[in-house]
């Protein structure tokens, strides 16, 4: 069986450190972290965690209509989208992924944009 | 410096927040710069209550004349990260004033990876759960392929070694006339009356102790004494082949579609095995299969032709009448029997 970027890194040890600093600059954006605001703690933990396992193939599935009904309520742009991104690479970087997988991650968040950021109506 | 004021100072750079609470006014005394960057000085009159409104200010009081310690934990919103902290509350030596030195320990890290460990092991054991779903699933697929026994075998060391059975007995069956059955009737009802008649087939062998070995379209074949041996093999299979006689021909009485059965049943060897890499599949073959399934061509329509071998473990509890031809092997001439139930009642009730 081919290897998971989740086990190829370590497993939940290793991920679970990754979850957390990116938990860390979610919040501390000022872009990104007014999105978390009103959000539970235990729940915003456990959103990020099945999320980041679940893009590096570990044991979380996250269906798209789960990610697009987590999103619906929020009004989330390209910039914002394109905030997470960054935000997400320099996380990985500062954890010695390699660009490559980085990549893969990456390709695996933008496939979801549409679910999740709005067009929002400039009239 | 003096002493004391590099104590105060270590005490308000410390990166444990600590307060001096006036348990009588519950007002703050002291504040470290942990604790204000934590709780704010907006207020600086702001009481014990104010700053910590989910705080049982009467259990604090009562634990505090008592043993002169309090613990307990507090969230806040600090930005828009939710932090707790592990409050301890301990009465200062001094006996003019009720002063408690309030220390709080940042425990937001704790938290959050147990949120994280409780989602992960959730995670886990859904993923736990769904692995032996499938695992039930894979092993009641390999029991429906091969008896139990082998799979044992199977699963402790991933093959399953051939061996020989000897003596089992062999019951083949097939229908006269299958396939015009087949042109005659819509392929989803002649699948659906298999499916009733074989499984009927499969609950009498069992009861009589004969295990279906597989199926070949309207070929079915069950063998008694595989793998795990079987005193009286021959009976068994003698017995089921007059049930699934009698099944049928009770089921033709009301069903539309008439099935008509030629059986044939040997006594002897068989190997058995799992056969293939790719797709494996448990086989049951050998002397005693060829014969029954030979024998079973000179079957007449709803009747069951046998062995000598057969015929003579079954020790006069089976009716049994020569038939002809006998069989065409020249350097072992052999006679066929044809076996049906005793029709004197006294001995009917062995059976």
């Amino acid at each position: 069986m081919e290897q998971t970027l989740f086990e190829k890194y370590g497993g939940f040890s290793a991920i679970s450190r990754i979850v957390l600093s990116l938990y860390d600059r979610f919040l501390d954006d000022d872009d990104i972290g007014p999105f978390f605001d009103d959000v539970e703690l235990p729940k915003l933990i456990d959103h990020q965690t099945k999320f980041i396992s679940a893009i590096m193939g570990g044991p979380a599935t996250f269906s798209d209509t789960h990610i697009e009904r987590a999103h619906v309520h929020l009004v989330i742009t390209d910039l914002h989208f394109d905030k997470l991104k960054e935000l997400v690479d320099e996380t990985l970087t500062e954890f010695s992924i390699a660009a490559e997988d980085i990549e893969i991650v990456l390709a695996a968040f933008e496939e979801r944009r549409p679910l999740i950021v709005r067009t929002v109506n400039v009239d | 410096m003096s002493i004391e004021a590099i104590n105060e100072q270590l005490l308000r750079a410390i990166g444990v927040g600590v307060a001096l609470v006036d348990l009588e006014t519950l007002s703050l005394r002291f504040k470290n710069d942990t604790f204000v960057e934590w709780f704010g000085e907006e207020d600086p009159a702001a009481k014990l209550g104010d700053l910590f409104p989910a705080l049982d200010i009467e259990a604090l009081t009562i634990a505090i004349n008592d043993g002169g310690r309090h613990t307990t934990e507090a969230s806040f919103k600090l930005r828009r990260r939710t932090m707790t902290v592990a409050m301890e509350f301990n009465r200062a030596i001094n006996a003019s004033e009720k002063i408690v030195v309030l220390v709080c320990q940042n425990i937001t890290r704790i938290k959050e990876l147990e949120s994280m460990i409780d989602s992960y092991s959730m995670m886990v054991e859904r993923n736990t759960l769904e692995i032996k779903r499938e695992k039930e699933q894979v092993e009641k697929l390999l029991l429906n392929m091969m008896p139990r026994a082998a799979y044992e075998e199977y699963k402790s060391s991933g093959i399953v070694a051939p061996r020989v059975f000897d003596p089992v007995s062999v019951l083949t069956l097939n229908f006269v006339g299958f396939d015009d059955l087949l042109n005659e009737h819509d392929p989803g009802v002649m699948v659906s009356e298999l499916n009733d008649i074989y499984s009927a087939f499969d609950r009498i062998g069992e009861q009589f102790g004969c295990e279906r070995i597989r199926t070949n379209g309207d070929s079915y074949i069950a063998v008694s004494g595989v793998p795990d041996p079987m005193a009286d093999h021959a009976f068994a299979v003698a017995n089921a082949a007059v049930r699934f006689l009698r099944y049928l021909g009770q089921r033709n009485a009301s069903h539309p579609i008439k099935w008509e059965a030629r059986i044939g049943i040997a006594t002897g060897s068989v190997i058995g095995s799992v056969v293939g890499v790719q797709k494996y599949i448990y086989d049951v073959f050998g002397p005693a299969v060829t014969k029954a399934l030979e024998l079973r061509g000179f079957a007449a329509p709803m009747t069951i032709t046998a062995d000598e071998t057969t015929v003579e473990l079954l020790d006069g509890r089976f009716e049994i009448n020569a038939s002809e031809p006998a069989l065409h092997d020249e350097e072992n001439p052999q006679q066929i029997l044809s076996l049906s139930e005793r029709k004197e009642p006294a001995l009917k009730s062995q059976i």
